[in-house]
């Protein structure tokens, strides 16, 4: 007769770990799993999951309702109607920017604030390793809630056409110039979000702070700029750090700035953008790692 | 500022008590430990590795348990557990069966999926030593295990840090109470403004006081009289009868004594000089 069932307390006392250790980069990706997870509120309470996913509920809407169109004149003899192009749609993205403000402190701050840090590094990892993680976890959510409802309208748009394979092969740039596009947006804004958030242990002066930068020089650079005509832009418009991953944006797709942006007519406009963008991304990181250097010193 | 100077020492491996008072540079020695902090002159190994040489290794080796809160509130004991296994280097499913495991041995098996914002300071405190252990470390720093902690919590977590010594893991243990170490510990290494005042097996520092300590209940009036008349000097502190002897007669006699009045012998055992002493008479004469 087994003992089970009889109330005994069996001590099981310590067990070694003989499998299998990672170093530096299991840990790293380790922190990128924990980094994503608290970022989307998984293995959270319902209210940490309830922002990402009507965000990402939002951003999907103009490919739904484009698609719905698609679907409602599809037997009616009529142009293909569309409101909303690839390429528009990953400045569409950049409502995304609610969305760093809101997740970048949320992953960054608690660290600090919760005094974690210690624990963590008194694991196999570096501050440069902390930095990826983080950077690589926000540009990884980034990237999918602006590349999802992508796929969704080529998807949609392949099915609702009268030939599917025809639309596909017609299609073929938008399969590379779409996740260039969004990556080049998300760890543009991933690094801005992270690098603020660093400087603080409160979220909400973060998350202010990231809003206020993007306000600021949005402002700022249409004060500047003015009212323009195509030609007459001013290269004060890369003063908006929102708009500058969306003159990359148009460099993928048309291989030029776009004629309707500040930039236009400015000479060399495509160059002092990514000029422009390399400089402020540069400049991000450049903060983050002095913000993780201590870590070994 | 000097936190730490002229230090040397080797400690063997088993249970270390690293003793000093508040700002001594105990915390400072644990970030040296874990090559959060480099000393501006001299070496440091762990585990048969130079610190400066390969940090990553060393801590791939130790586990750390900070003095201060340090986990975050909103998340429960398994998840925080099983995330810092796998920030150990420990594949997903094993970190989160050994956070199982090592919540279980700390006591927090029924608590593990509650977030540690609503636990006491014991249980957060237990909580900390589980993520400490949960990466199979061969040696764990534990700074000042027993903070904050009521006597019961204070006497469960020294005889936690008393198993993990059966257990293979090495321990240096940083407190100002020297009782936690001399409970638990079988080696101390003393510090005092940032400069060694010794170190040395706990044993080897506890010396003979000559004084034997005697309970026979309540009858230790009867015996100081008895003792007294003898000829033997004996004095009673908290109903507990402290004996000088010279030698083995007059133990003896002693024991003759408590025989002929018929008193029952509770407890007969050499007093011995605590660390409190020994700290205080050393880091007196060092300074």
């Amino acid at each position: 007769m087994s003992n089970v069932g009889t109330g005994a307390v069996y001590d099981r006392g310590y067990r070694p770990y003989e499998g299998e250790r990672g170093l530096r980069g299991a840990s790293t990706y380790a922190l990128y799993k924990a980094s994503i997870r608290r970022a989307l509120g998984i293995r959270r309470s319902w209210r940490q999951k309830f922002a990402p996913f009507v965000l990402l509920a939002i951003v999907t809407i103009p490919a739904v309702v484009n698609v719905g169109i698609g679907y409602v004149t599809r037997d009616r003899g009529i142009d293909r109607f569309e409101i909303i192009t690839y390429r528009e749609y990953v400045g569409v993205s950049s409502a995304l920017l609610l969305f760093v403000a809101l997740v970048a402190p949320d992953v960054m701050c608690p660290d600090r604030r919760q005094r974690v840090l210690p624990l963590m590094f008194a694991r196999p990892l570096t501050g440069i390793d902390y930095v990826v993680a983080k950077v690589g976890a926000i540009t990884s959510i980034l990237f999918a809630f602006s590349f999802l409802p992508q796929v969704v309208l080529f998807v949609g748009n392949m099915l609702v056409s009268d030939s599917a394979a025809h639309y596909f092969t017609g299609h073929l740039d938008v399969l590379w110039k779409v996740p260039v596009a969004v990556f080049l947006l998300a760890i543009y804004y991933a690094v801005i979000g992270v690098a603020i958030a660093s400087m603080t242990d409160r979220r909400i002066v973060a998350g202010a702070a990231v809003i206020g930068l993007f306000l600021v020089t949005s402002i700022s650079s249409a004060a500047i700029v003015g009212d323009f005509r195509p030609g007459h832009g001013s290269a004060a418009g890369v003063i908006n750090v929102l708009a500058i991953p969306l003159y990359l944006r148009d460099l993928v797709f048309l291989r030029h700035v776009d004629p309707d942006t500040p930039l236009t007519g400015v000479a060399h406009a495509g160059w002092l953008a990514l000029g422009t963008y390399l400089a402020v991304l540069l400049l991000g990181i450049g903060v983050l790692l002095q913000r993780y250097r201590w870590v070994e010193r | 500022m000097t936190a730490l100077d002229d230090l040397s020492f080797t400690l063997p491996r088993g249970l270390v008590g690293l003793v000093g008072a508040n700002g001594a540079g105990k915390t400072t020695m644990f970030r040296l430990l874990l090559g959060l902090s480099r000393p501006t002159e001299g070496a440091i190994e762990v585990c048969g590795i130079n610190v400066a040489a390969d940090p990553i290794e060393v801590r791939s080796r130790l586990g750390y348990m900070p003095e201060h809160d340090c986990l975050p509130l909103d998340q429960t004991a398994a998840d925080v557990v099983s995330t810092f296994g796998e920030l150990s280097g420990l594949p997903a499913r094993a970190a989160r069966q050994r956070a199982s495991d090592i919540l279980d041995l700390v006591g927090l098996d029924e608590a593990r999926f509650r977030p540690i914002g609503g636990f006491s300071t014991g249980m957060r405190q237990r909580a900390k030593l589980a993520q400490a252990l949960v990466g199979d470390p061969e040696l764990v720093l534990l700074d000042e295990p027993t903070a904050g902690l009521d006597p019961l919590g204070r006497d469960e977590m020294l005889a936690l840090v008393a198993r993990l010594g059966t257990f293979g893991i090495s321990v240096i243990m940083a407190t100002h109470l020297l009782d936690d170490v001399q409970q638990v510990c079988d080696h101390v290494v003393m510090i005092d403004a940032g400069r060694l005042v010794v170190s040395g097996g706990t044993a080897s520092l506890l010396e003979r006081t000559g004084l034997v300590t005697v309970d026979v209940g309540p009858a230790w009036e009867q015996l100081i009289a008895h003792l007294t008349r003898i000829g033997l000097s004996a004095t009673a502190d908290d109903g507990v009868v402290e004996v000088t002897v010279a030698g083995d007669g007059e133990l003896d006699q002693l024991r003759d004594a408590v025989a002929d009045l018929g008193l029952p012998l509770y407890r007969l055992s050499t007093r011995l000089t605590s660390l409190d002493e020994v700290f205080l008479r050393l880091a007196g004469s060092s300074t």
